[in-house]
């Protein structure tokens, strides 16, 4: 076809864009998936038993912090990688800010006089709670490319990563509902590598995935 | 084109509201920086246009991520700059040919073309250097009159003016004494004579 009647076409054709299209687009895919992370979290593993004393200890309120700022600079992120031309440098150095928090406390935690190191980093839980926010992040990774298949990312593998980071965050955030463990050095250790094998999934897929 | 910004986003503005006639002028507009950055970047010409018209696609389908608060140029380049990798992506892959073509490899002979190229540069090695850059940039390069006459701070007609005259008088440089000769059709030439 000559590019002279493609235009022609294109423009014959041209719709309004409801100014926020794509801000809709977000809020609807986080939301879906967020529920549907919920509803997999309660139904498979259940709330907490001690959930009215815990909602306000500072253990859950580090864990709900320390995953949701990373969840929210992520999504933050993504949402730049998928309008062409964006700078996307704020979002991704804002990262070092949470993960230097829970690191520095992780430390004083651990540096405390008579602190049971071992316990502080294995918990009771440390064999299934990377592996258990993978499985609540990945209604929220299908949530994330969603989104992102509605947008136009031009760096399929950054924006995947931001996308699965973005998942594995939002899905500590909601498996910290479930999990009773309250060390800064646990949530290092544990929460950190399964938002990573969250991120490595959705660095995976992004190539494959987001082509356009 | 980064001169053309304000004027290209307003067109955009528009064409996100439902103005078709100012998204055809943007898309027309547009096609012509697309075609010679393309032009400037893939070696095959079927891929130019094939790229220019993916890219139009591509803008076009995905206008709603056009931020009006953020640069229009930069968001066209990002699309461009994308759609230009995915090319390349597609010629490494046309590259892997069966064996069965090698024959091709010698159905061409390219040294007649080479020959030209050779008179080519012999002959514009004959005007000023201001005027062999126009006809260079115009006529051999493919970038458009106002982008050109953008570059050196003429006007267009002045670009297209000095082209004609430096094509002219290269014309009557080649020609034979009094024989007149179209110089585009030189292949012919022997059989006319």
């Amino acid at each position: 076809m000559q590019t002279d009647d493609l235009i022609a076409q294109l423009s014959a054709g041209l719709e309004p864009v409801r100014p926020g299209t794509v801000g809709r687009q977000v809020a609807l895919g986080v939301c879906v998936g967020l529920a549907l992370s919920i509803a997999l979290m309660l139904t498979w593993l259940g709330l907490r038993y001690d959930f009215g004393d815990a909602i306000v200890s500072f253990g859950m309120w580090l864990k709900l912090s320390y995953a949701f700022a990373l969840a929210a600079l992520a999504l933050w992120a993504m949402a730049r990688l998928g309008r062409p031309g964006s700078d996307v440098r704020l979002p991704l150095l804002l990262l070092a800010l949470p993960i230097g928090m829970i690191v520095l406390l992780s430390a004083i935690q651990m540096m405390a006089p008579g602190a049971d190191r071992a316990a502080l980093v294995m918990g009771h839980s440390s064999d299934v709670c990377a592996i258990n926010i993978l499985c609540c992040s990945l209604p929220l990774l299908a949530g994330g490319f969603w989104i992102l298949r509605r947008m136009a990312p031009t760096n399929l593998g950054l924006a995947g990563t931001m996308a699965g980071l973005f998942a594995g965050a939002a899905g500590a955030v909601v498996y910290a509902f479930h999990c009773t463990e309250a060390a800064a050095p646990f949530i290092l250790a544990w929460y950190t590598l399964g938002m990573g094998l969250s991120a490595l999934t959705g660095a995976v897929l992004g190539p494959w995935l987001l082509r356009w | 084109m980064i001169a053309q910004e304000a004027q290209y986003r307003d067109w955009m503005v528009a064409a996100l509201a439902g103005d078709a006639t100012n998204y055809r002028m943007l898309l027309t507009a547009l096609t012509r920086h697309l075609r010679s950055y393309f032009s400037r970047r893939l070696s095959d010409s079927g891929g130019v246009e094939d790229a220019v018209q993916e890219t139009l696609i591509a803008i076009h389908t995905r206008r709603a991520t056009y931020d009006p608060s953020l640069p229009f140029t930069a968001w066209v380049y990002g699309i461009a700059r994308y759609k230009l990798i995915d090319e390349y992506r597609r010629a490494k892959r046309r590259a892997t040919v069966s064996l069965d073509e090698a024959a091709d490899l010698f159905c061409h002979d390219e040294t007649e073309a080479a020959a030209a190229r050779r008179d080519v540069s012999k002959l514009l090695a004959k005007l000023p250097a201001s005027k062999r850059r126009l006809v260079e940039q115009i006529k051999l390069e493919g970038t458009s009159v106002a982008e050109t006459a953008a570059e050196h701070g003429m006007s267009e007609s002045a670009v297209k003016v000095n082209v004609h005259r430096a094509i002219r008088s290269l014309n009557q440089s080649v020609q034979p004494k009094s024989l007149p000769v179209d110089f585009a059709s030189k292949g012919n030439g022997d059989a006319d004579r």
